[in-house]
Parts: C-alpha cells; sequence; structure tokens
C-alpha cells in the first residue's frame, strides 16, 4: 500500500522533472513539415486573423510549406513561442524583438520590415473636449499637465511606439515620470484600445503608433486629434530563428519581399499601411538591446 | 470584530484609494453615462447571425476546453490530494500538540507539507503565467489554455480534498484501520466515501467557475468568451458585450443545471421529504448510471471536439488540436522550460541591505542607496510616529521591501470587497430564503392572502435572479466592467469582488437557512418573520456564514492578485510586468510573494479547522 501512494507521489514529483539528457535541440536544416506563424497582438484578433492569414497564404505559395498564423493575446507568449522553436516566424515590434535577442542571442534573426518601419512615428492624443492644445515639446506638456489630474494611457507593457518610445521621450525632454505628473498611467492593452479610450474620454491623453491611427475612422481621429508626433524611431519586423536553415530563410526572405506581387500580399499590405517589404539586419534593433540591458526605467 | 475593524482600517490606510470617480461630479456623471449606454443596449443586443455565430464558436471553444481542464484536474487533484491530506500521508501518529504541524517529525509528514507546497504553488501562479509557461513545452493553441486552467484547478482541488479528508471524524473510519487496512484502504473504504459528497459538489461547483474563468484559453490563441468580452468591452461595444454576456450566462446556467441534474443522479437525501417516494431497486440503481454516463458523454465530447469537431476559432480553419499533446511526452520540448530558469533565482536585492558582493554594496552605499534603517531614529525612539515614517523611507530602497508592500493592494481590495460583499450577502439572504418567502407559513402559523403570497414570491424571484447575475458573471468580468466605468483602480476591483462575493454568498448563506428544521422556528417565533430571521435564523447558521464567508475571502485574495493583470494594479500587476519584460529575477520575487499570500491564509485556514468550502 505504501508503495503505491509513494509512487503516485514520485509521479506528480516527476511529472516537472522528467526531463533527461541535456542536449539542446539540435541544429538542423530540415524543412520543416509546417510553419507557424504568430505576431505581437496590437490590433484586434479578427482584423489580425484577417490580414496575417493573407500574408501565410502568400508565403504558402511561394515557398510550398503549409503556414499558418496563430494569434496570441499575450505579448510575452510570443516571444516565448518564437525563442523556445514552437514558432516560427514572428511579427514583433522593436522592444519584442530587442527581448527576443536578449533571450535567444544570435539564434534570432531578422529578415525583413516594412518600408515605413526605418522611420517609424509615434503620436500623442489627447480627448478633443479636455482642451490640450498641440505642443512643441513633451516638457510643454509637462509643465502644462501641473495640477490638472489628467489620466494618461499607454497601450501595451511592451509595445514599442504606444510605450517605450514615447516613455523615453517624455522623459528625456521633460526630465520627469510619467507617473509624477499623471495622475493615473495606465496600459490599455493595444493601439486601437488607446484611440477608442482618449476619444470617448475614460483618458484625457494617450500614445500610439501612426499606423494604427492612420487607419481609424475619421470621426475618431476627430474626437482624439494629435497633439505631438514624435521623432523618427525603428519599429516592427517580421524575425525568425536560424534554426530554420538559410535555405529555407532565403525563401521566406524572397516571399515576404515580393508581397506587393499579389493581390492577397496587396491587401494585407494595405493593412499595414505600407507599400512593400524591404531588407532588414538584427544591427538595425540593437539600439534598443543595449537600451534595454542598460536598466532604462521602463517604469513597473 | 476588533480583527475585522483593524484589517479595515489598515486597508484603508495602506494602499492609495482614489475615490474621485466618485467625489468629482464631472467623473461621476462620465461613469454614469457609460453605465447608462451599457444598460441601454441590454434592449438592443446585437443578434446578426454573423455575431451570433461567432459567440456560439466562442461557447463552444470555451467549454470544451474548461471541461477538458477539469476532467484533468480532478485526476491530478486526487492523487495530490492523496499526499497533501494528513490523514492518508501520515495516517496515525503519536505526535500531539504543536508537533502535529512541524513537517520533519517524520518522512511521511515532510512528504505531505511537500505536497501541499506544491498545491500552493499551483493554485498561486496565475493561470494565464501557467500558460506562457506551457507555451514553451507545447506550442500555441487551445490545448496549451485548458491544460494551464488544468494546473491551477489541480490546485484549488487539491487543497479542497485533501481538507475535505482530513475534516473527516477519525471515530468514524477507525474500523477500517482496526480491521488491519493499509492507509490506501482507510481512504478508499473510510474516509473517501464519508467525504464523497462534499467533494462531489465542490468538484461541480469548480467545473461551474472554470467554465466561467476560461479567458485565458484566448491568451495563448485559443479563443474563448472572456478574451472577447474584455476587448469589446475596451471598444465600449456594448452590444457585443451584451450579447457575450447573455452567452457566458446561458452557459453558466446550463452548467449550474447540469451539475443539479449529476448532483441529483448521484445523491439521495432520505430525510429529505420529497425524495421519500418508493422506487423499484433498477430506479434506484440506474441513477448513478446516468450520472456518471453523463458526465462521461460530456468529457468525451469535449475531447471530440477538440481534437475532430468543427473547432476553428473565427474564420480559421478547424484542425486537431490535440496533436500537440505528443509533445508532452518527448523530453525535447520539456527542455525548453530551461527559457523559464531564471524564475527560479528571484532578485533578493540582498546589497541593498549591505549583504553579498562586498564591492557593489560599497558603491551602493556611496550613491546612499542602502538601507541605513537607524541612521536618524534609534530602534528605542519607537514610540516617535515620525520614526516609523523615516524607517519606513530606508526600507523602500529595498527591493523586497516594496515587493511586500505592493501586496496590500490586493489584500486592501479583498478585505473591503469581502466585508461589503457579505453585508450585501446577509441583506439578500432574506428575501433569498425559500423558507421565509414561500414556506413560512409552517412555522408562523399565518396563512396570507393570494395577494401577500404573490408579492413574497416575486421578493423571491427578484432576489434569486441577483444572485445568479452577479455570481453568474464571472469577477474578471465584472472587473472589466467597472474598469470601463471607473478607470482602473481598487474602486473598480473592489466593488467588482463585492458583487461576485455577494452573489456566491447569498446562495450558500440561504442555503445554511433553508437547512434549519422549521421547528426551531416554531419554537422562536414572535410574530414578526424579519424578527425570526435576524435573531433565530441569523444566529444559528452565524458560525456557517462566517466560515463560508473566510473561504470567498480568501479566493478573493487571488482574485485580486489577478485584478491588478486587468489593470487594478498592485502585486499582480508588477509581476505581470516584469513578467512580459522577461526579468524573470524580479518576477520571481513577485511570484514568491504571490505564493507566500496563499501559503498563510491556507495555514491560517486550516489551524483554525475552517474546513467548509465554496466557489
Amino acid at each position: 500500500m505504501k508503495r503505491i501512494i509513494l509512487s503516485a507521489m514520485i509521479m506528480i514529483w516527476t511529472l516537472g522533472l522528467v526531463v533527461t539528457g541535456s542536449t539542446l535541440p539540435a541544429f538542423t536544416a530540415e524543412r520543416p513539415s509546417k510553419l507557424v506563424m504568430t505576431a505581437i497582438p496590437d490590433d484586434s484578433a479578427e482584423n489580425m486573423r484577417e490580414f496575417f492569414g493573407l500574408i501565410t497564404q502568400h508565403i504558402e505559395n511561394k515557398v510550398g510549406i503549409p503556414t499558418e498564423y496563430v494569434h496570441v493575446a499575450n505579448y510575452a507568449a510570443s516571444v516565448t513561442a518564437l525563442a523556445t522553436g514552437q514558432a516560427d516566424l514572428a511579427w514583433f515590434g522593436a522592444v519584442t524583438t530587442a527581448q527576443a535577442y536578449i533571450v535567444m542571442g544570435d539564434e534570432l534573426e531578422v529578415i525583413a520590415a516594412r518600408d515605413i518601419d526605418k522611420e517609424f512615428i509615434g503620436y500623442f492624443i489627447a480627448n478633443a473636449d479636455a482642451g490640450i492644445p498641440p505642443v512643441n515639446d513633451l516638457k510643454e506638456l509637462a509643465e502644462l499637465a501641473q495640477d490638472k489630474n489628467w489620466t494618461f494611457t499607454f497601450g501595451s507593457k511592451s509595445s514599442t511606439s504606444s510605450h517605450m518610445m514615447p516613455r523615453s521621450f517624455f522623459t528625456d525632454q521633460s526630465g520627469q515620470n510619467p507617473e509624477e505628473v499623471f495622475r493615473t498611467v495606465a496600459y490599455s492593452g493595444s493601439h486601437d484600445v488607446v484611440l477608442q479610450k482618449v476619444a470617448n474620454g475614460e483618458f484625457h491623453i494617450g500614445a500610439l503608433g501612426q499606423p494604427p491611427y492612420d487607419r481609424a475612422s475619421d470621426e475618431l481621429k476627430l474626437k482624439a486629434p494629435i497633439i505631438y508626433t514624435t521623432p523618427k524611431f525603428t519599429n516592427y519586423n517580421f524575425s525568425t530563428r536560424k534554426a530554420l536553415g538559410s535555405e529555407l530563410i532565403g525563401q521566406i526572405h524572397a516571399a515576404l519581399l515580393s508581397l506587393h506581387e499579389s493581390p492577397e500580399g496587396q491587401k494585407a499590405l494595405g493593412y499595414l499601411k505600407s507599400k512593400q517589404f524591404v531588407d532588414a539586419d538584427m544591427s538595425e534593433w540593437m539600439g534598443y538591446v543595449d537600451l534595454i540591458k542598460s536598466g532604462v526605467d521602463i517604469g513597473g | 470584530m476588533v480583527i475585522i475593524l483593524v484589517l479595515v482600517a489598515g486597508a484603508f490606510t495602506s494602499a492609495e484609494w482614489d475615490f474621485s470617480s466618485l467625489l468629482d461630479s464631472q467623473q461621476r456623471s462620465q461613469a454614469f453615462t457609460r453605465m447608462l449606454a451599457w444598460i441601454k443596449t441590454f434592449s438592443s443586443p446585437d443578434f446578426s447571425p454573423e455575431f451570433l455565430k461567432h459567440s456560439w464558436a466562442l461557447t463552444l471553444q470555451t467549454l470544451s476546453a474548461a471541461i477538458l481542464g477539469i476532467s484533468l484536474a480532478v485526476v491530478l487533484a486526487s492523487l495530490l490530494a492523496m499526499g497533501s491530506a494528513q490523514n492518508v500521508m501520515v495516517g496515525e501518529e503519536k505526535a500531539r500538540g504543536w508537533m502535529r504541524h512541524f513537517p520533519l517529525r517524520s518522512p511521511a509528514a515532510l512528504m505531505c507539507s511537500l505536497c501541499r507546497l506544491t498545491q500552493d504553488i499551483l493554485r498561486a501562479v496565475p493561470d494565464f503565467v501557467w500558460a506562457v509557461i506551457l507555451v514553451a513545452v507545447i506550442g500555441l493553441g487551445p490545448l496549451t489554455g485548458a491544460l494551464a486552467l488544468a494546473l491551477n484547478i489541480t490546485g484549488i482541488l487539491a487543497k479542497v480534498y485533501s481538507e475535505l479528508w482530513d475534516s473527516v471524524e477519525e471515530s468514524s473510519y477507525e474500523q477500517v484501520r482496526i480491521l488491519g487496512g493499509g492507509r490506501l484502504a482507510t481512504l478508499f473504504y473510510g474516509i473517501a466515501p464519508l467525504a464523497a459528497r462534499s467533494v462531489q459538489s465542490f468538484t461541480l461547483m469548480r467545473a461551474e467557475c472554470a467554465i466561467r474563468n476560461a479567458a485565458v484559453i484566448g491568451a495563448v490563441g485559443g479563443g474563448g468568451l472572456g478574451a472577447d468580452i474584455w476587448y469589446q468591452i475596451q471598444f465600449g461595444a456594448w452590444s457585443k458585450v451584451t450579447t457575450l454576456l447573455l452567452f457566458t450566462l446561458a452557459l453558466t446556467l446550463t452548467a449550474d443545471l447540469a451539475s443539479n441534474f449529476i448532483r441529483r443522479q448521484l445523491r439521495s437525501d432520505p430525510n429529505h421529504p420529497r425524495t421519500v417516494r418508493a422506487k423499484s431497486t433498477f430506479g434506484q440503481l440506474s441513477r448513478a448510471y446516468v450520472g456518471v454516463g453523463f458526465t462521461l458523454l460530456v468529457v468525451c465530447w469535449s475531447v471530440w471536439f477538440m481534437g475532430w469537431g468543427d473547432n476553428a476559432p473565427p474564420s480559421q480553419q478547424s484542425r486537431n488540436y490535440l496533436e500537440p499533446a505528443i509533445k508532452l511526452i518527448t523530453s525535447e520540448s520539456w527542455q525548453n522550460l530551461k527559457f523559464f530558469e531564471r524564475m527560479l533565482n528571484p532578485e533578493l536585492d540582498l546589497e541593498a541591505v549591505g549583504l553579498g558582493d562586498r564591492e557593489k554594496v560599497r558603491a551602493l552605499q556611496a550613491e546612499g542607496k542602502t538601507v541605513d534603517l537607524f541612521a536618524e531614529y534609534r530602534f528605542r525612539e519607537f514610540w516617535k510616529p515620525s520614526a516609523w515614517v523615516a524607517w519606513e523611507l530606508e526600507l523602500r530602497k529595498w527591493f523586497v521591501w516594496r515587493v511586500v508592500k505592493s501586496s496590500s493592494i490586493p489584500l486592501a481590495m479583498a478585505i473591503v470587497g469581502t466585508l461589503m460583499g457579505v453585508l450585501a450577502a446577509m441583506a439578500l439572504t432574506y428575501p433569498h430564503s425559500y423558507a421565509f418567502m414561500v414556506e413560512s407559513s409552517h412555522f408562523s402559523g399565518e396563512s396570507p392572502p393570494w395577494w401577500v403570497r404573490v408579492q413574497r414570491m416575486a421578493q423571491l424571484v427578484v432576489a434569486k435572479g441577483t444572485g445568479l447575475i452577479s455570481r453568474g458573471i464571472p469577477d474578471v468580468m465584472w472587473a472589466f466592467l467597472f474598469i470601463a466605468f471607473f478607470g482602473p483602480g481598487l474602486l473598480a476591483g473592489t466593488i467588482a469582488i463585492a458583487i461576485h462575493s455577494m452573489g456566491v454568498l447569498v446562495r450558500v448563506f440561504s442555503e445554511s437557512v433553508d437547512n434549519i428544521p422549521y421547528r426551531r422556528f416554531e419554537q422562536s417565533f414572535i410574530g414578526s418573520r424579519l424578527n425570526c430571521f435576524a435573531y433565530t435564523a441569523g444566529a444559528m447558521s452565524w458560525r456557517d456564514w462566517m466560515t463560508y464567508s473566510f473561504f470567498q475571502f480568501e479566493s478573493n485574495v487571488r482574485t485580486a492578485v489577478v485584478f491588478g493583470i486587468v489593470g487594478v494594479g498592485g502585486l499582480g500587476f508588477f509581476f505581470t510586468f516584469n513578467f512580459e519584460w522577461f526579468r524573470f529575477e524580479r518576477a520571481g520575487t513577485y511570484l514568491l510573494m504571490i505564493i507566500a499570500l496563499t501559503i498563510i491564509i491556507d495555514r491560517i485556514s486550516r489551524m483554525m479547522n475552517l474546513s467548509r468550502v465554496s466557489c
């Protein structure tokens, strides 16, 4: 009897420890039977499933391997999936690229970015009824916000254009953290939600990236006008794992760069507010890696 | 009483409460406009065929993943509970007094406390974190969500099972042991049958909760009602929110009815007047088979649906989501857990308190970043309030202290929210009680005219409806709603906890009132039903009520930690922030704090012998 209980216990205890033999997954260049693509969830699931589905279709046609887009509702999940080899291709922002680089090292390969990603801009927007005028720099905004009890929202915590860059521009220019200036500083989750919440007055001010703002309806834009445009920075890209092998990576790279040639690719690019994909290399994102490693204050 | 007052005072002082959304007239009117907008849409939910189809698909996904999760959890939890129940794992022992709580007294006792630790960790780690960790092992998809749910529920069920088994009186199963049965035989023939009824009803109750709270499935690529509601609320798409909420309510209600059905089949109460009916042997025996068969059918359906059914998330191809399970048996994918290894090495920031690496300490000292507790005030000046303020400021330089302090927010939310919920539930119990509303003539001797009876019936229906809605909508969804109304903050979280606790508690409160035999009321009836309720029913069920409330408090603390994740702040917020930034060392420290909270509350409840359970 004792032995049965004991073995049951041992079973549970070893459930997490059955990790035997500590060889890392071998570096194989075998062609996988399926490609899994994921993306950071910076827009609604329906939109992303539709348009990223078009991109996977294009890749599937060009490369000849069934490709599937899996939508996740969490930034960390997408990085984890690529870093642990559960996804093969990921649409990352600059911050998530840097995070992935920090955990994956040279295993990470950036293969393509949109033309607009090399000169990306973000916006600070304000609720139209709050009477906040456009400002020349964020120091001015911080001074305006003195004793006003304004509320502020970022997008997702790991977002580049709706958190990290707006935050660092704000601290650099005003010398203060947003938390010291605004009554509440919240993280709404994604760009479109920031716009929505500022437009309906839930927050006075918000920060978000350019394309989500540009594709919004005019009615929304009227309710949440831009008060400040950030300087340019590098942003999104498609990342993959070196383990896929240089041949396959080359094919995916070619497929992405020819995205504008197919009808479904055109449609997806229309959604991404871009003309075409261009070459990209990890070195262009190394600045972010250094920034994060330097222990920059990211709140929290 | 004094303890409760102190706790409430502590809750209000230790965390920063922001009531401006209630006090500031402009914000108040905004919040009410949003609430009105939401209430208005109840008359016009989005019933377009497309959206109905979408919601239906989500409902099926949620249901199948939740059922899969809970059936796995039941199996795992029974195994784990065998280890963590003292009377099963340790059995008979001579230890008395404090020795009974000392884990190193025997190998079995050590095993027992290790199992308890495992179940505490399983329970304390939020389910979305399990989901992200599991992504590393089995990849993206609804199965990952279901497994994450299973791990979390295993922790909860194992705790409850072991407590229920431990609470069985030793004298009632002694015979099995005396006749030579080992510890397993004692469990199977002595303890388990005696605790079976509570185990079964709690499992079913927990299954309902799992179905309601299965939002985590969406976090890792599965879809599901919860994730979608959160998304639509943020957009103020109230008509869609209403439709989705109606689907959630319908699902909860169905789960409620189904679990009642199973319960009725498996349990017959010979003392209940309504069950005393002559039945053939076949009729009596077949009921258990019907109950078990129905359960098996539901489980089989969910496995089939996940694997081979039409299970696509909206606008995608359906495929076999069970396939990745194969990765669980290959060691290669377990390797990926190394990714999270750094979490096991939490940052304790020892340099700040002058321990660890000498040079770093000196560098920090030079910058004035180390804790120098008695720099300004000596220890013997503890009676000066300003000394405490200065000490606190010094301590704040230490990361671990900030972590400990951040737990004040979920605790404050849980304390105030539970208290409000308990008070509201007590008030609602009177109209919610079948005994006082419908069958009061049995003990009061009155024979009310029909219109009084109708009025009382109406009260009952309204009270039941209120209870049903407030517990049928998951607490996290209440939080979503109130965050949308009042903005993120303690207030939104507290109200959400209060409303949900009220719904859960009013059911068990009035159950305990309705279980009191009517002749007890008859003896003390002095002409007023309300008086009789307050002085007789209330007084008699008071102890039950308090036990249930304490349990609700424990689960509310965990809920409040989760609220941090959805934007209320405090411990949960900082944990997810660091987790999502892959600062696993820091996340590890916060996680330790969450686990510590769970363990402290759990051990207190075990010491106080509060082994009653609610959902």
